[in-house]
């Protein structure tokens, strides 16, 4: 192409800077399955709602006549259909506060520690 | 010195290697293909959904009820036809509801998780409902909701009982 005629140089110049950015902007949204599949693996990793619903129902049956066989429950299966430890510990609340309990969580990849004290 | 010959070369060897290097990123990049259904994005949705809907199904309307779905765990232990039917027409019209009248394509199979007390508090689990048998073809997730039940479960006493309701979940 180049020495046979010199003419027209800019626009030939033009069409390969908008062919270029056209093919970046290909390869951009080329990463974009990839980018992805990372969030939705850590979502997906991160025991989010285990942990609130574990929490929450922890904090119920703290309110009930049979706590401690409902915490019982709680412990067993969280083990052995999750895979999580969970330890449940009374502590002696606050004055001016019922009931103070220290939640324990862990699956091997993310532990949660609380300590809950009604209100 | 600086003039105007030679732009065509310029751009023609920039071309060139811009050429080289996108066939470098491309052939590299072919070691690894990524379509949308490895990359778990359906997933994380699916159990988010699915997560939401038990989580509505275990939310009491006021504070003097009973969840609907510690209703539908307690008739589980005498009446599990029952039982099978009222959480079978609740949650799929939880999860298969969509703006418009086409609904989703999405399966379920729901157990229920239990510790039993009178047998040397293992696990026990037995199968709550379902819509579609598990082929084995399927890729389902797994939602679970803890739920506080007032029933004789595992053991032979009427008490407070935690359990944990299981669904796997899948689109087909």
């Amino acid at each position: 192409m180049a020495g046979l005629n010199d003419d027209a140089q800019w626009i030939v110049l033009m069409g390969f800077v908008v062919s270029f950015s056209l093919f970046f902007l290909a390869m951009i949204l080329n990463q974009s399955t990839v980018v992805g599949q990372t969030t939705a693996e850590s979502v997906l990793d991160f025991p989010k709602n285990d942990i609130r619903d574990v929490r929450s129902v922890i904090i119920h049956s703290s309110s009930l006549s049979d706590s401690a066989v409902v915490q019982d429950d709680i412990k067993a299966i969280a083990l052995s259909r999750k895979g999580a430890v969970i330890q449940i510990t009374p502590l002696i609340p606050p004055s001016g506060h019922y009931t103070s309990l220290y939640i324990h969580y862990n699956n091997g990849v993310t532990a949660y520690n609380e300590i809950w004290t009604s209100s | 010195m600086v003039n105007d010959d030679g732009q065509l070369y310029t751009i023609e060897g920039f071309a060139a290697g811009m050429i080289m290097l996108f066939t470098a990123y491309l052939v590299l990049g072919a070691t690894s293909v990524y379509t949308p259904g490895d990359t778990h994005i359906s997933d994380m949705q699916l159990e988010q959904l699915g997560t939401d809907a038990l989580r509505m199904m275990n939310t009491p309307v006021n504070s003097t009820t009973d969840s609907p779905l510690q209703n539908i765990t307690e008739t589980s232990v005498n009446n599990p036809a029952d039982a099978k039917k009222t959480f079978n027409m609740t949650f799929l019209n939880y999860v298969n509801n969509k703006t418009g009248s086409e609904t989703d394509n999405l399966h379920y199979s729901a157990i229920v998780s239990y510790r039993n007390i009178t047998d040397g508090n293992t696990t026990w689990s037995y199968p709550l409902a379902s819509n579609r048998n598990l082929t084995g073809g399927e890729h389902p997730v797994r939602v679970t909701e803890w739920v506080i039940v007032d029933n004789k479960i595992g053991s032979n006493v009427k008490q407070n009982r935690s359990v944990l309701v299981e669904v796997l979940l899948w689109r087909d």
